[in-house]
């Protein structure tokens, strides 16, 4: 991804040397198997257009996970993507479902009901028909293994020959002179050097580890990851259900199912026992956030910076951040401190945001009291999650910071698929009869619901897509 | 756990029946008028005390475009409005003398050019100028160029045409658009008082204020106080002690003189700034006259000085004796304390050199809306208020105090006061961030976006010594060819927009603009 993304994206007199060492295949699990909607804009632009993702791999389309008997013990929602959701005379849904005393959510949210279904089809984003359609409210990411999703972007590169100078080979060492790289040796003796290293290597940070100590060290967990035949029909949402060991999510791909298990060290038997005899990857890592992603002329990118667990989707959302970022950061020549210092400061805010959103799965009770779950929940919660947490449960509102990965809507879905309520609402929705709140809702649901009986199920969908695209594909 | 129902904690009890807003003018009329339509069908009742002896400051004339959307909420019809306050439509500001003395530029509403694959235009063009390329930034931006042409028209809603790459406000008589709110909010309910607030009782138990005094011995009583009483935050400050954070050292202008004049010449849909020996003057052009004022320093010139330096630089006759007023810039530590929400001047001021003073008056309506409370006043919603608001003034004050700093001017002790002046951080970081590479920090929730800085900070010569490499990623040909038809496109759009008075008369806007027309 970083490769494609650079490769498209910067003038042509910066020139790129990939030097491909192999070997993230395990830590490249810990990038989960969803993206959020954000990775359409982020593929075009790095070069890997939608038709290639569908024609090409195994990818699929997802509403998003639905969390099976996760919040205290026994509650189920879908954690769907979505728009911002409609404000009716100034006052957002979940007031007015708060004001009548409906505490389901779901009914009201296309992506969630389609996902029920297993139906899927693209949200119409042509404004003159999207404010008619119930689906245009819907989002949607991709569901994927990392290891395909990643030959997606290793062809975008192949296709423009000769911008890319890919180097195969094992790093000898790293050269570091007065605090900065000043190449990397390899096995074979070549020295590579360059104005900025991007260090992609994972975890291993095979060159930020020279120049900045991993941060402070959170749990460290691990994960399986195998694959099943697919289900039919597929789903367009991956599901995560809780286990004693750690949790366990199955990921309908095209053609197979993927299924990650995560769990504590200690209950590392019964995390892979759950795979039975196919085979597996396996992979163990700390969950961690390095002081600096940035330092010097070294740049981590996603793992080799920070790890975060993949039970959302913000390991890839905050892939795709940190390339954005960097792009948008990339120094000219002289002295980096300012793009450094500013890369620093929005990683930062990035992964503390989502890392929120992540600990608020945890908030709950009713689960089971093993080592994974202990430690889960015994995390302190951030005092920026906790006036979340209070200001929701209060009266319904969503306390926000500054460009957070993860948006109201999401925020919202959350709370109410936890079970947590706001033990008052927002006064302004009592300006509405309820029988005009109740009208509405109900209209909403029905419309929803209709909707969604005449979408396609996902299969049928994929596969009319598919032999379009082939007709058209040039 | 079992989901919780969905309960109702507030009972009927615990709701707000009464809201007392102490102050009229512009604050005053605003939250009565906007929580008088948000509130309507419930049983609160809203009173407003403002008394005829006690002035109110009126400076606050030229608006953003945010204003319009406060004013649809309501349901006012723009023509109307615009009839009403003696309104002229507004792109944007120009600000003369700021960089260097001669200097001029505008700082518009909307964004110079389309970005290119994802890179802000202006990177472009930085490019094209280090390569020797001499035209203007301001002719990819459509509301510079109509500005400069004295032109306007409603933005179109085809979001492929340049036509639609800009916003608009007003610049309006605020004590006419105040007493169009009074009309409004009284017919929706709202009862006013006449009255000049003496005593506030604060209850012996909670330290809320109980009711206020007025000077003919009635008191009022209410469970929500909004302190719209101006610079003295007689509730905020004067009952509950909130305290007021004094930014003055980072901006030190505390006095102003201001004058009203003819209207002369074309009616230009911008405010006009011209940076003095101490401070800067204003031009709000109305229909009906031309606002003028002097923000200044009184350590740096006199009183008497700064009101010949206003007379002395107007360029029609004056049409009333120049009016003083004295203040200190900075917050209120609490905007909201215990049951009282400060709003307008009571919570805090900034100069208007950027037309924020009625945009914070509606920032904190809005989110006094959004945590509306119950009689419990519960501490995190008022914390959350707190640091809503504190936020929306700290990002104003940074850009604010960008003009002062951003500058080549050491021409007078005023000046030089800001060379080695030490910066908030937020504002050092965005500074060194841009003229390093032209990058400008982000946030989501602050007044001035991107463009707004680019505005500045190219205006007054703050140019970056690099620009984002991406934009070396299209041909030199290439992009030649986009920037003049970019060009092209604003001017030839410029061309076809109508005069901007004859499209205040034309859309029923016009006032005196329409007599004017008629005695012509």
């Amino acid at each position: 991804m970083t490769v494609a993304s650079l490769a498209r994206q910067l003038p042509p007199a910066i020139r790129i040397t990939f030097l491909d060492i192999g070997g993230t295949a395990e830590s490249d699990l810990f990038y989960g198997n969803v993206t959020a909607p954000s990775a359409y804009a982020f593929n075009l632009a790095a070069g890997v257009a939608e038709p290639a993702l569908t024609l090409d791999s195994d990818t699929a389309f997802s509403w998003g996970t639905r969390y099976d008997h996760w919040a205290g013990g026994k509650r189920s929602w879908t954690q769907c993507f979505a728009l911002p959701f409609p404000v009716v005379d100034g006052v957002l849904l979940h007031q007015y479902l708060a004001a009548v005393g409906i505490d389901r959510l779901e009914p009201y949210l296309v992506a969630a009901m389609a996902a029920k279904r297993g139906a899927f089809a693209h949200p119409p984003r042509d404004p003159a028909k999207a404010a008619q359609h119930p689906l245009s409210r819907a989002d949607y990411g991709y569901q994927f293994d990392p290891a395909s999703y990643a030959r997606l972007f290793e062809t975008a590169v192949a296709d423009a020959p000769g911008r890319v100078v890919r180097v195969a080979d094992a790093l000898a060492s790293v050269e570091i002179d007065a605090d900065t790289i000043s190449g990397v040796r390899l096995s074979d003796g070549r020295v590579l050097s360059a104005d900025l290293y991007v260090d992609c290597s994972g975890p291993a940070a095979v060159l930020l580890s020279h120049l900045v100590p991993q941060g402070e060290a959170g749990r460290r967990i691990g994960i399986a990851a195998s694959d099943a035949p697919a289900a039919r029909p597929g789903k367009p949402v991956r599901t995560v259900i809780p286990t004693p060991y750690g949790w366990r999510s199955d990921v309908p791909l095209r053609g197979r199912t993927r299924r990650v298990t995560v769990y504590d060290l200690a209950d590392g038997e019964a995390g892979v026992a759950a795979h039975g005899p196919a085979p597996k990857l396996v992979g163990e890592t700390t969950l961690h956030r390095r002081p600096h992603a940035w330092a010097a002329n070294c740049v981590g990118i996603g793992h080799v910076a920070y790890v975060l667990e993949p039970l959302t989707p913000a390991p890839m959302m905050l892939l795709e951040r940190d390339l954005e970022r960097l792009l948008s950061l990339i120094p000219n020549m002289g002295g980096m401190a300012v793009e450094r210092a500013e890369y620093n400061r929005r990683c930062r805010e990035d992964t503390h945001h989502a890392a929120l959103f992540a600990r608020a799965l945890f908030a709950t009770d009713g689960l089971p009291d093993t080592p994974y779950w202990r430690a889960a929940l015994g995390e302190p919660q951030p005092d920026a999650l906790v006036r979340k947490l209070e200001m929701f449960e209060s009266r319904g509102l969503l306390v926000a910071y500054d460009l957070e990965p993860f948006h109201p809507e999401d925020w919202t879905i959350l709370h109410l698929g936890m079970g947590r309520r706001p033990a008052r609402h927002d006064r302004l929705a009592d300006r509405a009869q309820p029988a005009q709140v109740n009208a509405f809702l109900t209209n909403l649901e029905r419309s929803i619901a209709q909707t969604v009986a005449n979408l396609p199920d996902c299969d049928t969908y994929r596969a009319q897509l598919e032999q379009y695209l082939l007709r058209n594909r040039r | 756990m079992p989901a919780k129902p969905f309960g109702d904690a507030r009972t009927r009890a615990s709701e707000i029946t009464s809201i007392c807003i102490v102050g009229g003018g512009t604050a005053g009329w605003m939250t009565a008028a906007a929580l008088a339509n948000k509130l309507k069908g419930l049983p609160v009742t809203i009173t407003l005390i403002e008394s005829a002896e006690i002035g109110t400051v009126g400076v606050g004339e030229a608006t953003l475009p945010h204003i319009r959307a406060f004013n649809t909420a309501l349901g006012i019809d723009e023509a109307e409005l615009m009839r009403a306050t003696e309104a002229t439509f507004k792109l944007g500001i120009e600000f003369c003398d700021w960089g260097r003395i001669g200097d001029r530029y505008i700082h518009p509403f909307g964004d110079f050019g389309p970005a290119i694959d994802g890179v802000p235009f202006y990177h472009y063009w930085l490019r094209l100028r280090a390569a020797g390329a001499t035209g203007r930034l301001d002719d990819y931006s459509f509301p510079i160029v109509a500005a400069e042409n004295s032109r306007f028209q409603h933005p179109s809603p085809n979001l492929d045409r340049v036509e639609s790459t800009f916003g608009y406000a007003y610049q309006f008589d605020a004590s006419l658009y105040a007493a169009f709110l009074r009309r409004y909010a009284e017919k929706h309910g709202v009862e006013r008082i006449e009255g000049k607030v003496v005593q506030t009782n604060l209850d012996g138990k909670t330290g809320f204020v109980d009711t206020v005094v007025l000077a003919d011995g009635s008191a009022i009583k209410a469970d929500l106080f909004v302190d719209c009483s101006g610079f003295r935050g007689l509730l905020i400050q004067g009952a509950l002690a909130s305290g007021y954070d004094d930014w003055s050292n980072w901006l030190p202008c505390n006095r102003a003189v201001a004058v009203p004049t003819q209207s002369r010449g074309p009616l230009g849909p911008f405010t006009r700034a011209t940076a003095r020996t101490a401070g800067w003057q204003w031009r709000i052009p109305l229909q009906h006259r031309v606002g003028n004022g002097h923000v200044y320093c009184n350590s740096f010139i006199s009183d008497d000085d700064a009101e010949h330096q206003l007379v002395d630089n107007l360029d029609a006759p004056m049409q009333a004796t120049p009016r003083r007023l004295s203040f200190t810039t900075g917050r209120r530590r609490d905007f909201w304390k215990r049951n009282v929400v400060a709003i307008g001047l009571a919570g805090g001021f900034l100069e208007p050199l950027e037309s924020t003073s009625i945009h914070l008056i509606q920032d904190g309506i809005t989110e006094l809306l959004a945590l509306f409370p119950d009689r419990g006043f519960d501490a995190p919603s008022v914390s959350e208020y707190n640091r809503r608001m504190g936020l929306h003034y700290e990002r104003v004050r940074d850009f604010l105090l960008l003009h002062y700093v951003a500058t080549q001017r050491d021409d007078t002790p005023f000046w030089r006061h800001f060379r080695d002046l030490k910066l908030p951080d937020s504002l050092q970081q965005k500074i060194d961030a841009w003229t390093t590479r032209g990058y400008v920090i982000p946030y989501e929730f602050g007044l001035f976006l991107p463009p707004s800085w680019v505005a500045v900070m190219m205006g007054q010569n703050l140019m970056p010594t690099g620009h984002d490499p991406r934009a070396h990623a299209i041909s030199d040909a290439a992009l030649t060819a986009r920037a003049a038809a970019i060009r092209d496109s604003v001017a030839g759009a410029v061309r076809a927009t109508p005069d901007h008075a004859d499209y205040i008369r034309r859309m029923g806007g016009a006032g005196s603009l329409s007599r004017a027309a008629t005695a012509a």
